[in-house]
């Protein structure tokens, strides 16, 4: 799975999701969502994705029960909840699979995305285990002069404003550092900007998207 | 010879009317090792962004004056025009750095100029093996060290081989034996491949060994600019920044103030010691 | 009054390791800590103050462990000044921010005015106190780090690198401050890798490497051996190295340069300058 092509992984999500979409039965959603789970053990992703999925049962079984309090329809309730799984399973799927850059420059390159779009996904993540280095550095100089989360709510969270503040300057600063930076480095001249990431397709992929497109088109007619 | 950069006249203001430079004129030649030097807040990292294109382009304000990098004259271009040509280190490095691999940063700017992804993987590894990240290329950029990150945007500045380079205070995250071999490694590439290198330092006696121009601002004015011995000399006798002077030329400089004769233009520590072996054998044969 | 023993740590990823580290500090100590980056020099502080917890050994403070210690009981005792100013400024005025310490640790409005004004009085801040810190030199919000810390009336104060990004003049200043702080008796741990300042300023000095304390005493103990000071990524200030080369010429060594040059300029002046010097 680490192998296929971004853009194949991308079109998959299109494609499970109109399937989850189209299906009404519950063997059959029941089938596709064991079918995704199958995939994921074979491409032994983290354990932090099965945690994640976890939360996601729980999550499908709340909207399942407020769906029947709704209706009093069990099949009804079973079916959302089956539809849901088997809808963010696919993205599970996806970004667990996928770097992040590869899949930004699948989107521009193969879906005609603006780079700059694109580019933004990947600066954010680069950028969040940085802020949150940051928010504890301020909590550390915070402690150090002698702060200690006490109190009521309303105590804290004035004191969480406290670390919002430079936070925030921080980040407005260093946004702009980096706009001037990627301007020195010449970034915007998406003419003609070449990409080293490995998103091409080869056999595999294109055979995988004939099958998806072939089963797609069998649910539709049915 | 048509200097490679000048400024003429060229005052900034970011906001009217305080000039955060002011009526500068200064020329640096095709592959000098220029330092800039003087106070915080002298305007030393403004004057590196002017010659980097992005004051006033970037910033706004107003200015007067004219600019020339290269034969291009900045202000009436784009700063893409310069991007080839200017590599910039900025003083806030860590938020140069873009993308989430080493390796990836230093392929980012060779990408945004449209290089073929092979030529890309060359000059990539060559660059990091110049700054001594080889073998970190699949590194996250978080994990860095502050002083690795410094050498990461400093690759991939290198990796897009400018004909010059600016770098605004590049050894703040590097302890005294990576300062030395980032000095080094700068006077090598000044030296052997006539890059042009533009400096903002504080530590004047890391880059005494390389420089042959020093560029004294205050204030926003530029006080003076010549070889680093007459600005030196000039710091002692008008009592400038007279704290900045490095260990030997306050030596040397008192040494002359004291009328014990005229030392050489010492550039390192052995040089001074060389010397004053000299003078100290010439004295005890006197005396003997 | 503050001591360590067989004090082990490191992350969960192996890295930030301190090797068995034991040391006492007394009290009007001047000690730096130095040693190349990643030696261990800032994580041996951030072990003092609490911040990270010893995986084995202890840290004493007067003579007892802290139950559950915290950075924020060790500010009782310990002023923290990171290396970085923009991380410790919250608030509005320069004053303001300087309360925050005393106010935090629960002095009285009147104990927390009367501290402020010491510290901004000693870090020469007394005329900024309406400022708005941001819109400060990094000289001056860097002095406010410290009279921040100042103002809980710590027994021992922790620098971590204060002179990096600072120009030359900037550096002058915190020297004198440092001495000055020091004399009226106040315990200061520098990490640093200035050897010019630690000399100037420093009595002791501890040397760490790779995780190890690998030297603990005088300064002029610890430039006696070059070639130990190569190894562990150091050098000497420019005085010393000069001095001690021209030994066989009869040069006194001193890490001074001052006194170097008095030294040179006696004996290199001219024969009648020479001649009535050692007529005296």
């Amino acid at each position: 799975m680490h192998t296929v092509a971004p853009i194949t992984k991308l079109a998959l999500t299109v494609f499970v999701t109109i399937w989850a979409i189209l299906l009404h039965s519950i063997p059959a959603l029941a089938s596709l969502i064991i079918w995704q789970i199958i995939i994921l053990v074979l491409t032994r992703v983290d354990i932090i994705v099965y945690k994640g999925i976890a939360s996601l049962f729980i999550f499908a079984a709340l909207l399942a029960g407020m769906q029947y309090l709704i209706n009093y329809d069990t099949v009804l309730a079973i079916v959302t909840a089956c539809k849901m799984i088997a809808m963010t399973l696919v993205f599970f799927i996806l970004l667990a699979t996928t770097r992040m850059q590869d899949l930004s420059a699948a989107l521009v390159v193969q879906c005609r995305v603006p780079y700059e779009y694109a580019f933004m996904l990947t600066a954010a993540l680069r950028f969040i285990p940085d802020l949150l280095a940051e928010s504890k550095a301020i909590q550390e100089a915070q402690a150090c002069r002698g702060y200690t989360p006490q109190g009521n709510l309303v105590r804290r969270f004035f004191s969480y404003m406290a670390i919002i503040k430079p936070l925030v300057l921080k980040a407005v600063t260093r946004s702009e550092t980096m706009a001037l930076s990627l301007e020195l480095r010449g970034f915007g001249n998406r003419k003609i900007r070449s990409f080293g990431n490995k998103i091409t397709l080869n056999a595999r992929d294109y055979a995988l998207l004939i099958c998806m497109v072939i089963l797609t088109s069998y649910l539709i007619v049915h | 010879m048509m200097s490679y950069i000048t400024l003429e006249n060229f005052s900034y203001a970011y906001t009217h009317p305080k000039k955060v430079l002011n009526n500068i004129t200064v020329t640096i030649e095709e592959g000098s090792f220029s330092v800039v030097l003087g106070p915080n807040g002298a305007g030393k990292t403004t004057l590196c962004l002017t010659i980097a294109g992005a004051v006033p382009h970037y910033f706004g304000g107003s200015s007067v004056g004219d600019v020339h990098v290269a034969g291009i004259n900045t202000l009436g271009s784009t700063m893409q025009d310069l991007a080839l040509t200017v590599g910039t280190v900025l003083q806030d490095y860590e938020t140069q750095l873009v993308t989430m691999t080493v390796e990836e940063e230093v392929a980012f700017s060779l990408e945004n100029m449209g290089i073929d992804p092979k030529e890309v993987a060359i000059r990539g590894k060559d660059a990091l093996l110049k700054v001594g990240l080889t073998g970190y290329e699949k590194e996250l950029v978080t994990s860095l060290s502050g002083g690795q990150k410094q050498r990461l945007v400093l690759a991939s500045v290198l990796a897009t081989n400018p004909k010059i380079l600016v770098l605004d205070e590049p050894t703040s995250a590097l302890d005294p034996e990576g300062t030395a071999s980032l000095y080094r490694l700068l006077g090598e590439l000044n030296r052997e491949h006539g890059i042009t290198v533009l400096v903002v330092e504080h530590d004047i006696a890391a880059i005494l060994p390389y420089a042959d121009q020093f560029i004294l601002l205050e204030n926003g004015v530029l006080l003076v600019s010549n070889t680093p011995e007459d600005v030196l000399t000039f710091m002692a006798s008008n009592q400038v920044f007279v704290e900045a002077i490095p260990s030997i030329w306050q030596l040397k400089l008192a040494l002359e103030h004291h009328k014990a004769g005229q030392c050489e233009l010492w550039r390192r520590e052995q040089d001074a010691i060389v010397e004053l072996s000299r003078l100290l054998q010439e004295e005890a044969n006197k005396n003997a | 009054m503050l001591e360590l023993r067989n004090v082990n740590f490191a992350y969960k990823n192996q890295s930030h390791v301190i090797h068995d580290v034991s040391l006492t500090v007394s009290p009007g100590d001047f000690v730096a800590i130095v040693g190349r980056n990643g030696s261990g020099k800032t994580t041996l502080t951030r072990l003092i103050m609490s911040l990270i917890k010893p995986i084995s050994g202890d840290i004493l403070f007067q003579g007892s462990i802290i139950p559950k210690c915290t950075p924020a009981k060790m500010a009782h005792h310990i002023g923290y000044v990171f290396q970085n100013p923009d991380r410790q400024i919250f608030h509005d005025t320069v004053a303001e921010e300087a309360s925050y310490g005393p106010e935090q640790l629960g002095y009285t409005s009147e104990q927390t005015n009367t501290f402020v004004n010491e510290a901004l009085a000693v870090t020469g801040l007394s005329e900024l106190a309406s400022a708005y810190p941001l819109s400060l030199s990094k000289g001056q919000k860097q002095r406010l780090t410290i009279a921040s810390a100042l103002a809980m009336q710590p027994k021992i104060l922790i620098l971590d690198e204060p002179t990096s990004g600072q120009d030359a003049r900037q550096r002058d200043q915190l020297l004198q401050l440092l001495l000055k702080l020091n004399k009226q008796g106040m315990t200061i741990l520098l990490v640093t890798h200035d050897m010019e300042l630690l000399s100037a300023c420093a009595q002791r000095a501890i040397v760490m490497a790779k995780g190890h304390k690998a030297f603990d005493g005088t300064v002029a103990e610890l430039f006696q051996d070059t070639i130990r000071l190569n190894n562990w990524g150091l050098s000497e200030p420019a005085a010393l190295n000069i001095s001690r080369q021209l030994a066989a010429f009869g040069v006194a060594q001193t890490a001074s340069i001052n006194e170097l040059s008095h030294d040179l300029a006696t004996r290199l002046g001219r024969n009648d300058h020479a001649y009535s010097s050692t007529n005296h």
